[in-house]
Order: C-alpha cells, then sequence, then structure tokens
C-alpha cells in the first residue's frame, strides 16, 4: 500500500495540466486516430456493461469490425460501433453523443452499437485534455471533435466508393449504412467498403454537414438505455456481479481526519458470512477517511457484522468543529481587509470600501493602496448579505465499486464519472503502470459531481488486494452522506451605487468560499483563488459600468468539492435576489428593470422576453398567485425562470407553475435537454427548500433522507421549458444550468407574495417550506 | 438464508434480480419498492420472514419486453434520467393503478411521494402514471 504521495502526486497533477497540448483534430496523425491497442480489441461491448454477464459479451466476436479511428469501427456485416467516452447519468450523452457520431457518419442509428471507451488518452475531453465526465462540457467540449471524427470515417468510405465507382467522390454521399452515388443512384454498404476505406489517409479537415443535413440531431430521440432502465435488467455499479465476488460493508471515522485506534477483528469473526476485517488506512492526493470494511459471503452479512463490530475511533483535532465555528470562520473572514480583488470593470473604487485594492498576481503582503473617501461619487449606496447552506450529492446511488485485484493487474467495475482519476489513484495505491487498471464504466446512478472523486473505488481495490478475492463496496447512505465532498457554503456581500435618476452605476460583490475545484482539477487552484467559485461573477449580460468581485478563499478542515451547478448556484442566487431587491426598491417591475440592465445583450434580452411571454408576465396572475423570475448566463447557456405560486397558509409556498427558457445554442436532442431542465429545476426546489447539512462535534450532523430532505412528488410543480435556437458557439452545456435560475425565481416570487427578503437558504430556516 | 434478512437483499443477492434497489435502508425513499401481495412494500425493512409464502412481484416481473402499461407509459414519455429510482417508481404506480384505474393528482401526489427521485423526473412520473392509466382502458 502506497502512503508516500509524494511519489505519484505530480504525475495526477500533471494530467491535470492543460499545458500538455490540446488534442485537435486536424493535428491527429493516423496512429493517434488508433491510438491504443486497447482500443481495437479491448473496450468492453457496452451492452456487457448494462447485462450481468459481462464475460460472455467482452469475449464476443462479430465480424473482427475495423476501425476507421478511435470512435468509429465498422464490420464486415454492416454493424456500425460507435465509442462512448462519457458517463451516463441521467443526461442523455450515451444516446446524444454517438447520434452526433451517426449523423456525420450517415450510419442507420437502428443497427449502431455502441461501446464503453477503455481508460485511455484518446478519449479524453478534447477540450481539457483529461478524460472526465463533468462541468456541463460533454456536448460543448466533444460536440465538433466528435463531428470531425463521424465526417473524417464518412470521407474515407466516400473515397472507397468513389474509387471502386471511378466517380467523383464529391458526387457521392452517405445516408442509412451506405454510400450513395447521386448521379448514377448505385449504392455500397458500408461493409462492402470499410476494408478500401480503412487504408485511406484520414482526412484532417473534413466537411462537417449543415444543420439542415442532420437527421437525428436536433430531434427528441428516445435514449437507448431506457427500455433496461424499466424491466430492470440496466446494470448500475451496485448491480455488476462477478463470480466469486464477495461483498464489503465500511465505517469511516465520523470525524474528518479522525484515526482507527481500536479494531477487534475478533468480535466479528465468528458472524455468518463474515470473510475478513480490513483496516482502510491509506492516502492520496484527496482526502481518504480512515476506516475499516467487514468483508463477507453477502452484503448483509457483512452489514450486520460491521454493526456489531467493536472499533474505537481518535477524532483527532477537528472533534470540535460545528456549524457554530465554521459560521464564526465565515465572519471573520467576511470582516477581514485580505481581500482578493479577482475582476474589476469602470472605476473599481466608485464604492466605498475599508480594505486595499488587493490585485491578482500581488504575492504576499498586501499592499495598502491608497482609498477614495468613502461615498463621495454616488449618492446612493445599498449592501446586503446573502448566503447558502453545505450540502450533500446524495445520489440515489450510494457509492460503490466492485474491484478486483489480481497478479495481472486490476479491473474496477464502477459508477464513475473519473474514469481517468480512478485509474491513476488505483495505479498509485498499487505501484503499477497505468496499463495494468482497466477501469470500466457501469450506468451512473445519479453523479452531480460526486463521483468524479474515486474514493470508494479505492477502498474497493485495497479490500480486494487484502482478501484475494474480487470485492464490491457498498456504502450505506448514512456513510454516503457522512463522507461526502460537500457543496460548500458561500457568504455574500453585495453592495449596489444607484445615481441621483435611480440608475444602477455600481455592483460589487464579495464572497467567501473554500475551494470547488482543489480536488478535481487541481492545476486551476491556487492557494486564494479557485475559478469555480467565481462562475457567473467575472462576465455578466447586465450592462453595469463599474463593478468589482472580491474574494476570500476559507482553509477548511472538511471536504469540499463540485456539485451540480458549482459556483453559478450560490452566486446567482444572491445576484438575482440582489437585482430584484434594487428593481422593487426603485418601483421597477422585476423583469422590465432587468431588460434595461439587458441593454446591450440581444441574447440575453430574447431568453428573458421568451420568459416573461410564455409566463404571461404581463398580465396579472390568478388572485392569490405571485410570480418571480431570474436570468442568468451558466455554463455558456442562457437561461431564465419564472416561477409562479400562492401561499394557502402561513408559511407554506405552493408552486403552480414554472416556466424555463434555456439558449444554449442549438439543441442538440429537445426531448432530453427538456427532461434535463425539467428536473434541474427540480434539483434547484430542492436545494432552496430544506436540504442543509450541518456539523457538530466533527461530524456531519445529517444521515439519510429523513434529515436530509429533498424534493418529493407532492411538491413538484408542473415545469415548461422553452428552448432559443440562437446558433451560438461554443455550445452551452444544460445539464447543470436547471437550478441556477430556479432557486432566485422561487426566492423572488416568495418576495412578490409576503415581502419577506429570502437572503439565505434553505426556506425552512424561515419558517417556510414547499407544499 | 437468515429470515430476518431484509427482502431487498435475498433479491439482489440470492435470486439475482437486481432491478430492485438499495436507496436508505430505512424506508425513505422507495428505491426498493417491491409488490407484496398486491401492496407496495419497502424490501430494504421487509424480513424475508415476511415475505414468506406471499406473492413477491419485482420490476422485472412487469415484463420482460416492456409490454406492461406502466412501463410502455414510461417509455412514451422518456421518464428515466439516470433511471436509479425508477425501479421503485414503476412498481409504486403499477400498484396505484391496480388500486385505483383512474388516479387524480392527489392519488398520485399519496401514493408516489415515498419515491425519491434525485433527476427530478417527477412531472413525467405524473404524466406516464395518467397516460398509462389510459393505456389500460384501451387494452
Amino acid at each position: 500500500m502506497i502512503t508516500n504521495i509524494e511519489e505519484v502526486g505530480p504525475t495526477i497533477t500533471e494530467l491535470f495540466s492543460n499545458e500538455r497540448g490540446r488534442a485537435t483534430p486536424g493535428s491527429l496523425t493516423r496512429r493517434d486516430f488508433l491510438a491504443s491497442s486497447a482500443i481495437a480489441g479491448g473496450g468492453l461491448i457496452l451492452c456487457g456493461v448494462f447485462h450481468p454477464s459481462i464475460a460472455e459479451a467482452a469475449t464476443k466476436d462479430d465480424g473482427k469490425p475495423i476501425a476507421l479511428n478511435a470512435w468509429v469501427r465498422i464490420g464486415l456485416d454492416d454493424t456500425v460501433t460507435l465509442i462512448v467516452s462519457q458517463a451516463e447519468m441521467g443526461q442523455g450523452i450515451l444516446t446524444t453523443l454517438p447520434a452526433v457520431l451517426a449523423d456525420e457518419l450517415g450510419a442507420d442509428w437502428k443497427r449502431v452499437k455502441l461501446e464503453n471507451s477503455p481508460a485511455d488518452p484518446a478519449y479524453r475531453n478534447p477540450a481539457r485534455n483529461w478524460q472526465f465526465t463533468g462541468n456541463s462540457e460533454s456536448t460543448t467540449a466533444f460536440f465538433d471533435f466528435l463531428r470531425t471524427m463521424g465526417a473524417s470515417a464518412r470521407e474515407m468510405l466516400i473515397a472507397a466508393a468513389a474509387d471502386r465507382w471511378k466517380v467523383d467522390p464529391a458526387s457521392c454521399y452517405s445516408e442509412s449504412g451506405k454510400v450513395f452515388h447521386r448521379p448514377t443512384k448505385r449504392s455500397s454498404k458500408f461493409g462492402q467498403l470499410v476494408q478500401a476505406a480503412s487504408k485511406k489517409q484520414p482526412p484532417a479537415h473534413p466537411r462537417l454537414k449543415e444543420q439542415s443535413e442532420w437527421r437525428l440531431l436536433g430531434k427528441s430521440l428516445p435514449r437507448v438505455e431506457n427500455p433496461a432502465k424499466v424491466n430492470g435488467t440496466a446494470v448500475f455499479g451496485l448491480d455488476f456481479k462477478i463470480p466469486g465476488m464477495l461483498y464489503a460493508a465500511v465505517r469511516s471515522s465520523p470525524v474528518f481526519g479522525g484515526k482507527v485506534v481500536k479494531l477487534d477483528k475478533s468480535s466479528v469473526s465468528r458472524f455468518p458470512g463474515v470473510i475478513d476485517v480490513v483496516q482502510l488506512s491509506f492516502q492520496l492526493p484527496f482526502p481518504i477517511p480512515d476506516g475499516v470494511a467487514v468483508v463477507a459471503e453477502s452484503y448483509w452479512q457483512a452489514r450486520r457484522a460491521l454493526e456489531a463490530l467493536k472499533i474505537e475511533f481518535d477524532d483527532g483535532t477537528n472533534a470540535s468543529l460545528s456549524s457554530a465555528t465554521l459560521k464564526n470562520q465565515y465572519r471573520a473572514a467576511s470582516d477581514g481587509s485580505d481581500w482578493l480583488l479577482v475582476h474589476s470593470t469602470g472605476d473599481k473604487d466608485i464604492l466605498p470600501h475599508s480594505y486595499p485594492n488587493r490585485l491578482m498576481g500581488d504575492a504576499g503582503a498586501s499592499p495598502a493602496l491608497p482609498q477614495r473617501p468613502s461615498g463621495t461619487a454616488l449618492p446612493t449606496i445599498v449592501s446586503e448579505e446573502y448566503g447558502s447552506p453545505f450540502l450533500a450529492h446524495a445520489t440515489m446511488e450510494p457509492m460503490n465499486a466492485t474491484a478486483q485485484v489480481t497478479a495481472d493487474g486490476c479491473d474496477v467495475w464502477a459508477p464513475t464519472q473519473g474514469q481517468e482519476l480512478a485509474q491513476l489513484a488505483v495505479a498509485q495505491l498499487l505501484g503499477l503502470p497505468r496499463e495494468k487498471v482497466r477501469i470500466t464504466r457501469t450506468l451512473v446512478g445519479g453523479g452531480f459531481g460526486r463521483r468524479l472523486i474515486p474514493d470508494f473505488v479505492a477502498q474497493a481495490v485495497v479490500i480486494s488486494k487484502a482478501v484475494g478475492r474480487p470485492v464490491k463496496v457498498i456504502w450505506s447512505r448514512e456513510e454516503d452522506i457522512q463522507h461526502d465532498f460537500y457543496r460548500p457554503a458561500v457568504y455574500h456581500r453585495l453592495t449596489a451605487g444607484i445615481d441621483e435618476y435611480g440608475r444602477l452605476k455600481a455592483l460589487a460583490h464579495r464572497l467567501v468560499s473554500p475551494s470547488i475545484l482543489q480536488f478535481v482539477f487541481a492545476p486551476a487552484v491556487t492557494e486564494t483563488y479557485d475559478p469555480s467559485c467565481l462562475e457567473g461573477l467575472l462576465e455578466t449580460h447586465y450592462a453595469i459600468p463599474n463593478t468589482r468581485v472580491d474574494f476570500k478563499m476559507l482553509k477548511l478542515p472538511l471536504p469540499t468539492s463540485v456539485m451540480r451547478t458549482t459556483g453559478y448556484g450560490p452566486n446567482i442566487f444572491a445576484l438575482e435576489s440582489f437585482i430584484d431587491e434594487l428593481a422593487y426598491r426603485k418601483g421597477q417591475d422585476p423583469y422590465q428593470y432587468r431588460r434595461d440592465l439587458l441593454s446591450e445583450s440581444p441574447r440575453g434580452r430574447a431568453v428573458l422576453d421568451l420568459a416573461a411571454e410564455k409566463s404571461g408576465w404581463k398580465t396579472p396572475p390568478p388572485p392569490g398567485r405571485f410570480r418571480g423570475i431570474a436570468f442568468c448566463e451558466a455554463f455558456l447557456t442562457v437561461t431564465a425562470h419564472v416561477v409562479e405560486l400562492s401561499v394557502p397558509a402561513e408559511g407554506r409556498i405552493k408552486i403552480h407553475r414554472i416556466v424555463a427558457v434555456v439558449d444554449s445554442g442549438t439543441i442538440l436532442d429537445r426531448g432530453i435537454t427538456a427532461n434535463s431542465i425539467e428536473g434541474g429545476t427540480a434539483w434547484g426546489l430542492s436545494c432552496a427548500d430544506r436540504a442543509e447539512i450541518t456539523f457538530d462535534k466533527g461530524r456531519v450532523v445529517q444521515g439519510n433522507w429523513n434529515d436530509y430532505e429533498v424534493l418529493r412528488m407532492s411538491q413538484m410543480p408542473p415545469v415548461e421549458v422553452y428552448f432559443i435556437d440562437s446558433g451560438a458557439r461554443p455550445l452551452g452545456g444544460t445539464g447543470e444550468v436547471g437550478p441556477v435560475t430556479a432557486i432566485p425565481a422561487l426566492t423572488n416570487a416568495i418576495f412578490a407574495a409576503t415581502g419577506r427578503r429570502i437572503r439565505s437558504l434553505p426556506l425552512s430556516h424561515h419558517g417556510l417550506g414547499l407544499t | 438464508v437468515d429470515p430476518n434478512t431484509p427482502l431487498l437483499w435475498v433479491l439482489r443477492d440470492t435470486f439475482g434480480l437486481t432491478g430492485t434497489k438499495f436507496g436508505c435502508g430505512i424506508a425513505q425513499c422507495g428505491a426498493c419498492t417491491v409488490s407484496l401481495e398486491g401492496d407496495a412494500v419497502r424490501s430494504c425493512v421487509t424480513p424475508l420472514s415476511r415475505a414468506a409464502g406471499k406473492r413477491v412481484t419485482t420490476v422485472e416481473g412487469l415484463s420482460k419486453q416492456n409490454t406492461h402499461v406502466v412501463q410502455q407509459a414510461w417509455l412514451a414519455e422518456q421518464v428515466p434520467q439516470c433511471g436509479y429510482c425508477q425501479s421503485g417508481q414503476l412498481m409504486s404506480a403499477a400498484v396505484l393503478l391496480a388500486k385505483i384505474p383512474k388516479p387524480t393528482d392527489a392519488d398520485i401526489d399519496d401514493a408516489m411521494s415515498g419515491n425519491i427521485c434525485r433527476c427530478g423526473t417527477y412531472h413525467r412520473i405524473r404524466r406516464a402514471i395518467h397516460r398509462a392509466a389510459e393505456l389500460a382502458t384501451r387494452k
């Protein structure tokens, strides 16, 4: 077991780096296209991952398909196999990205087979040079790349057909798995052409199809895996099985950083089915709690024994951590003066501030820059504080992984978003070269960012190695909620400067947060700066002449990381609430106030206007109902929500209707995206209503759905989703954008209904709740 | 198998019926919902002894070919996102429709609020249940 992280840690860091050169389609050689021998023969057939008999599927050999590049393989029997590099966790990527390839190729969608990519550099996100699924960027980053791959394969097939017919390739086209010669209507199936095509040089700059030529994209395709998701045959990580597999139940130190100090293995050695007790004490470049695993023939046996296991933890230095001590840390930071000025436009000192301007790149001590006398420039200053709480991901599928360590290396089957980080982490743990570590993605029962970090994978590997057999680790729900990498709480102070005509002339935003990207994209993070914490604040569609953003990054002794909406969620809640306050303060309609601020953003205005139109904003709501609106750009997508609600009884909020408008440039799949926005809206309501992680005696207080409460059916309003196809590029992401404006639209509607401005979440803190 | 073992783990680990999911272990999320003699029960807290000799239907028992009306409606509405909770949602819906062939929205709230979906597909689940009720009357 490796405990010296210095040895291999830098390798992981290096691989995160963007400095290693972007993989662009034009620069790829044929060898790069076929970058790894693992591609041609290695990847597991996807149906093998979705059905239990994985060994059977992996050994099936149907006609020796020929690879035209790393993403497209065609069999002599015309079967088109497309490779999927991204984890399917509900966002529909298993359908949409293959459709991108198939549309360019001219494949017959009904006859396409999908195959899971191995962990391999060929399948990295081309914008990050790193293999992962997250940041709402699977379509953004892969769209043009995969179009190029599909088009390149198409042109190779067409070149082979043109040779055969001795015609101009420009007179040929592909459709439904065949190449056609337009003038003579001759055709050849892909299978008849693939051998000759594979000898052609892959074109570096193939012609990409116009949107009018798309047959699959822009429609609503049925998801490829949905039939298996409604009859119980879909294989999630929890469901994957291999012969001889044992089950492990784990308990980690309840206090962050605690250690196992006493472990009486004999206390459970006679329990039925128990095989072994394994102490978990190892390090990786992300926090792994000390703990213990009970290994047994069945999961329930392991879990019963774990409950009876005699074990003692030393709580270590964090035993007194609590929500109160954390609040003091946030308060001290917000009252302090060591802010980092991360962004400004216009006159950064037009609003009064009592701290020096410490600029990005200033090392060491803060320079004491001269300050303006306070409040001289603008007659009206408005200032308010906002806050969002710590949250847990609470995916429906608890953390789990299956590992088999053998003399030949290590195999892992896991619901992971971080295939490459998992491979590197396991290689480090076992002291193996990365090629000896094979990470197979299963379907993912909810990711939301949690499964980028392979802590649960590492546990399975350590336990399998210890017992010498394949092992599936399954976390209890309590382990899952109490050993998460949490969405950090964020503190904000917003200050506005208003001129004598009531115009918003200056906006200052100060925020305090721990790092978000530290464990999933470390090179982007410095001691004082994390770009994810600032999302939504450094660029805005609103025309405000003087702006500044000051940031203070907290160091906390608890793990924080990305969660669906990342920085956008808390930041846009604060910003859009404050904008709403300014509108009411001015006595102006909050839609019209935003519209005026969007004077320089036609794209923003179009989204806001459609939200107003579809929600009937300009006509009064039915008696007793009230509306709230919010707008932003997040993940390159411009979006707005309107929430319509009533207050049937004191403290009870009933939402009747929600309208969402989304402009992500071009919607690649309307049905899948609509579902994502509907669900994202529900996620936002969950974040707003009751959900909150609190801490006491160094521990997370919540443990299950009874005290970490999320949205349920009876609370769910109808959601209408409208799209604007502005054609903007790059494409925006749509996986995480849904919640971002849903939250402030809700709290703004609550203000419209009750006159109560909600400046901190959850609503339950204010005696309010969704009903 | 120990008769105190929850039905969930017997179904999954002994019978290999992995369609029924583990979500919480305390009957809070409904991912493990099965039909026991026509009632929706949370198999994670139902000891094997309570199910002995009784008729248990899991999601696999609705139909393999997706011919059951709730499966058809779920596909028509493209309900699932991650899909992990959907086995339990389908079973709660199937039990609801067997008891109330034309459920109202309030009936759906009552029957389905024990099933959590973190992807937030509730809106489509509601539509799918109404659609399944329609399909059932046509059959």
